[in-house]
This record gives C-alpha cells, sequence and structure tokens, in this order.
C-alpha cells in the first residue's frame, strides 16, 4: 500500500465516519497512524462496516495464524497495492467474494480494531 | 390461405411443392420467404390459433436426466410456437462459437459466422429489431452516451450486445400475412404423425397426418421441411420407423442426442466500486429503453482459450431486498406465463402482476452499488444429453418424447473459470468486487438446486458434413434422405451463448434461400 492509497482508505474511513481506537498494541504515533489506515480496507465504501466486519470475522477464522492484531500487522505489506494484488493472483476467497489478499487482512484488522 | 385439417374429409391428400412441418418462428420465417416465391407451399400447424391444453398435451414427455421444466409448458403448440411467450432477447452467436475448439469435443459448426452475418442481417427485420445488424459496445456509447461499458480489460472481458425484440409474437405478426398468401397453404390442427420414407429409405414418400377428432391425412411434396422444434423434430424422426427401425435419419444413432441447453443461473454478485459509481445503464432496462439494447459481460475469445471453458455472459441485475436471486425456471414459473399470456390480452390484473415481477430489471436506482449476478453459458455438446421416445403414446398414437438432460465437467469448469477471473478483473480494474455462490468453488461440483436452463433447446439433429458425426449436412439436409431438411436449433452443433431464435431464424433464411435453388 503506497502513501496515496493510504490517504484513500484514509478518507474512506472518515466518510463512513468509522473510527479506529488502537489500544494496546504498544504502537508509536506514526505506528498509530500507520495501523489506522491499515484497519481500512476500500471496501468500507463499497460494502460497508457490517460486511466487512463479518468477511474479516470469517478471514480470521479460515486463518489461524493470522487471528490477532500483531499477526495480521506483521503479515499485510504496506507497499502492497491491492490492484496488482489481483494482478498477480494474489487472491482469496471470503465468504465468497473474491479479494485481494492485502484487503482481506485489512478487513480482519477492521474486524479486530474497527467501531 | 388457410384451412383447418379438421374439416376436411377424411383421408385427403394435401400437395405441395415444399411442405413446412411446424409454425413456429422457424416455420413462419421460412414461410414468409415464399409468398411471392410462385410455388406452393404447405405449412403445417399442430395446433389452432390459440393456446389449448388438450393439444399442448401433445408435448407432454418424460424427465429422466437432469431436473427439467415440464416439456408441455417449455413448447407452445399453436400457431406462432413459442414466440408466443419469448422474451425478444436477440444476439448473434460468437465467431469462436463456429470453431472447432480443441477443448471442447464435438464442437465445430461447417459454416462461419461470416456465412451466416447476411442472414443475421436480414432476421433483424424479421424480428423487428433496430434498423442497425451492431451488436458492439462502442458503436452502441457513440449513438447513446451514456450506455458506458465497464472498464474492463477487453483482452478478459467484453460487453456483448443484445438487441431487443417487441418481442415480435409470431402468431399475430404474421397471422394475417400467411393466412392472405395464396402461395401458402396453412393447415391448422395438422399433426404429423410420421414420416413415410420410400422403400429404399433414400427419399421421403409422403407424411401421415392426424388431427385431434380422429382424421387422417397425407401430405406429398417435392421437399420436406421440418420445424416444429428441437425435441419434437427428432420425436418424430425416431417415431417414423416403419422402414428404419431406429428411426429416420438415425442410421448413426445421432438422432436425439447431444441435446443442449443455456445453463441460465444466479451465480453470484457485482459490488461496484468507485466514486462516482459506474454507471450500469449499459447493462440493465435494456428492453424498457429507446435504444432496447443492452448489454452483457462476456468472456472474450482469447479468455475461452486461455482458459480452456465454454463461451458464457453474466448480466447484471437489481437485487430484490430480502429475496434470493432467482433461476430462469424459478423466476419464469409457471403462474407468471399464465400471466403473460393474459397480459398479452388486455387482463389489467395480469398486467400488475407481470409489471412487478420484471421490476427486477428496470433500471437500478441512483447508488446502487449491489447487484446479482445471473449467468447464461453454453452447454458443452454431450452425446449422452438426449432426446428419445417413451412406450407411452400421447392422443393420437406417437410416442411421447422422453429428455435425458446431462451436463458435463466441462461445464462446470467454466462456471469456476469464469468467475475466478471475473473476480480478479473486478478487482484488478477497479470496477468492483464479486462474489460467488458457494456451489461455483466447493470441490464436489455439485450443481445447485437453482440449476436452469432458457428453454433454449437444441442439437438433437446436429449439423456435420460427416453423417458419422451429424444428422443433417451443411445444407440442413438429413443426410441419406435426398429430400427431407431440418429447421430451428436443432441443427446447432454447439450451444453458443446467445439466445437461439435469432441464430435459428437466420439459419431459417439461409436454408429458405437453399430450397429456392434446389426447387428453382
Amino acid at each position: 500500500m503506497d502513501r496515496r492509497q493510504f490517504l484513500r482508505v484514509t478518507a474512506v474511513g472518515a466518510l463512513t465516519g468509522l473510527s479506529v481506537p488502537v489500544i494496546g498494541v504498544g504502537a508509536s504515533g506514526a505506528d498509530d497512524r500507520t495501523l489506522r489506515a491499515l484497519a481500512y480496507p476500500e471496501l468500507l465504501g463499497v460494502l460497508g462496516a457490517e460486511r466487512v466486519r463479518a468477511i474479516g470475522v470469517s478471514y480470521r477464522e479460515a486463518t489461524p495464524a493470522e487471528r490477532n492484531t500483531d499477526a495480521l500487522r506483521a503479515a499485510i505489506d504496506p507497499a502492497a497495492l491491492i490492484a496488482r494484488d489481483f494482478a498477480d493472483e494474489r487472491t482469496v476467497l471470503v465468504d465468497g467474494w473474491v479479494l485481494s489478499v492485502t484487503e482481506a487482512r485489512q478487513c480482519a484488522l477492521f474486524s479486530l480494531l474497527g467501531r | 390461405m388457410h384451412i383447418d385439417a379438421r374439416t376436411l374429409e377424411d383421408g385427403s391428400l394435401i400437395e405441395g411443392d415444399l411442405c413446412i412441418v411446424g409454425a413456429g418462428a422457424a416455420g413462419i420465417s421460412m414461410a414468409l420467404e415464399w409468398i411471392n416465391a410462385g410455388r406452393k407451399v404447405v405449412l403445417l400447424e399442430g395446433g389452432g390459433f390459440d393456446f389449448e391444453p388438450r393439444m399442448q398435451d401433445l408435448y407432454r414427455g418424460d424427465i429422466v436426466g437432469l431436473p427439467y421444466y415440464p416439456l408441455h409448458a417449455a413448447r407452445l403448440h399453436y400457431f406462432g410456437g413459442t414466440t408466443n411467450h419469448w422474451a425478444g432477447m436477440c444476439s448473434p452467436y460468437d465467431p469462436i462459437d463456429f470453431e472447432a475448439r480443441p477443448w471442447v469435443p464435438h464442437s465445430g459448426w461447417p459454416i462461419t459466422r461470416a456465412d451466416l452475418d447476411p442472414f443475421y442481417e436480414r432476421a433483424q427485420k424479421v424480428l423487428e429489431l433496430t434498423p442497425y445488424y451492431d451488436y458492439d459496445a462502442d458503436s452502441w456509447t457513440r449513438r447513446d452516451s451514456t450506455l458506458v461499458p465497464f472498464a474492463l480489460d477487453r483482452r478478459a472481458f467484453l460487453t456483448k450486445m443484445w438487441q431487443f425484440s417487441p418481442p415480435t409474437r409470431f402468431g399475430t405478426r404474421y397471422r394475417d400475412a400467411i393466412v392472405g398468401a395464396s402461395a401458402v397453404h396453412l393447415y391448422t390442427y395438422a399433426n404429423v404423425c410420421e414420416i413415410q420414407a420410400n422403400e429404399a429409405v433414400s427419399a421421403v414418400e409422403e407424411l401421415r397426418v392426424r388431427t385431434i377428432d380422429g382424421k387422417s391425412h397425407r401430405v406429398r411434396a417435392a421437399r420436406y421441411v421440418l420445424a416444429c422444434c428441437t425435441i419434437q423434430n427428432a420425436r418424430l424422426l425416431l417415431a417414423s420407423n416403419a422402414r428404419a427401425t431406429s428411426g429416420l435419419g438415425n442410421g448413426h444413432d445421432l438422432v436425439g442426442r447431444h441435446f443442449m441447453e443455456h445453463l441460465e443461473i444466479p451465480s453470484g454478485q457485482l459490488a461496484l466500486a468507485g466514486t462516482p459509481i459506474p454507471s450500469t445503464a449499459l447493462y440493465m432496462g435494456g428492453f424498457r429503453s429507446a435504444t432496447r439494447v443492452q448489454g452483457e459481460l462476456a468472456a472474450s475469445a482469447a479468455m475461452q482459450r486461455k482458459q480452456r471453458m465454454l463461451n458464457a455472459t453474466v448480466s447484471v441485475q437489481n437485487m430484490v431486498p430480502g429475496e434470493e436471486a432467482k433461476s430462469t425456471f424459478q423466476f419464469f414459473n409457471p403462474d407468471l406465463l399464465d400471466a403473460m399470456q393474459r397480459a398479452q390480452k388486455g387482463d389489467t390484473t395480469a398486467i400488475k402482476q407481470v409489471r412487478k415481477v420484471f421490476s427486477a430489471f428496470a433500471p437500478s436506482a441512483a447508488g446502487t452499488r449491489l447487484f446479482n449476478l445471473h449467468t447464461r453459458q453454453e452447454q458443452a455438446p454431450n452425446p449422452l444429453s438426449r432426446v428419445t421416445i417413451s412406450r407411452e403414446r400421447d392422443a393420437l398414437g406417437v410416442p411421447r418424447a422422453q429428455l435425458d438432460w446431462r451436463l458435463t465437467d466441462l461445464d462446470f469448469h467454466s462456471f469456476r473459470a469464469f468467475y475466478d477471473v471475473l473476480g480478479s478483473e473486478l478487482g484488478r480494474s477497479g470496477v468492483g468486487r464479486a462474489r460467488v455462490q458457494t456451489w461455483v468453488t466447493a470441490s464436489d461440483r455439485q450443481w445447485p438446486t437453482t440449476l436452469s436452463g432458457g428453454w433454449h433447446h437444441m442439437g438433437t439433429t446436429r449439423m456435420h458434413r460427416d453423417p458419422k458425426q451429424g444428422v443433417v449436412d451443411p445444407d440442413c439436409r438429413v443426410h441419406g434422405l435426398a429430400n427431407l431438411y431440418v429447421a430451428g436449433a436443432a441443427v446447432f452443433p454447439t450451444a453458443g451463448c446467445a439466445n437461439p431464435t435469432f441464430t435459428l431464424v437466420a439459419m431459417s433464411l439461409r436454408l429458405s434461400d437453399h430450397l429456392k435453388t434446389r426447387l428453382a
């Protein structure tokens, strides 16, 4: 995820009125912002918070190694582009949705942190 | 000229130059071509001018394979045939549909799309389509700038265009033209029960006709054309076994085989991304729009080759809140079909009922992001998918049809491949995301309970140059019989993914031209 995409997903968060409290992850201020951005997939503006949360829960259930915030933050490549994921067939099927791996992880993070 | 066969003296002999069996889209399209041709055409229709349960019952048959719609409800047995309740969707088959594709067993037509183009152009008029034989999405965007295709990679997905017939009800639209033509002798209530071949089984000698009230007649002509729909054509050939025990044209056990449908199944959802939301005007409400055109997402020929999959399109439809997407069979249930017929006759309650149901196809409301995806896929030709005749006989003594509809692994593989690529391409392009129904990706490869066709019956007398691989030759003449031809979708070697009416009318016009040279 590049800076431009970060800005876009953050804007989605602002538009949808959702917030991500960063609690107990021991992050610095910069890390807080990164985590907050990571937890706002572009899908929020498309599918809404309820569906995104459900997708996130399903992803975590199906991926035992990525069930918590730390594991998800570590798994998400901040340089990844969602479009590139699709082009390179780095996709996963979650609740029937064909998603990029990056955005599926973002959904999982949102299900843990998003309100 | 119209004659009710029930009014003829029992045992009458009817004679003409050309005899067409069946007055549906194929038969009437052909008969119209002969109005001023200087030849006497006998057009035989089994029913009358309106729906009658006792005539319809002659089409009743058994389903022994995959679940299917009742046969007597899937085709209409009166003048105009099934055009009396068709939806009017028209699009030509794609060039790849005519090709022999190594990954599709039994594929390949002996003619090309270019061979058929002039006849498609003529069929536009018969089916009262737009003045333009133009199915290019970009052309329609130039005519109407609100019709914009999704920005998908065209190497993978195209927008296949459809034009909408009013729809032309052949039974009402062309009744006066046929009845008023002195050269065309339309006989109603004239059911062909047997095709009588000569002793050498090299040509048809005459047709045996019966009426529902017990009269028998004979019909003799120089050439005969079977145009009584895919299932009934096969049934009639198989039942005509007095001089060929396995049925006429069936020396290589091909009559009735390769029955094909279009698999029409709700398969997923589309969530459009981006701001503003991509326009869906091109994909929705086509038959209500001024241009009467509509697009569907289609697998490109390149993608079909790469994925070794069948041809398919997917339509974008409104989601009805709280309702699951319905298959074609579920949507067009017998109640709706009945309402559609009553609506045509001005029944205001039925008109309201039909309008409400069809609201699913209305243009989407502003801001809508979620839609249903409804797939229409070609069925792979499969010799085990077939029509046979049963021991049970109808009221006229003709063995009833028996349908054993079967699918193959390639049919299933193609669904999955389509949505694998569509899901990735929607995300890559930023157009949106796809949600795929569980059955599409399930490892057990079980067809869902919504498995449905489009009532598009094709393939029981397939066309091939080789008599060992096809029932009719490239001119639609039954191999081995000098004067018997087949019109309609029964001759299609493969099913394409477009509704068959446009192509079967084009093919009927082509056959008509051929017969004019033979009878000249």
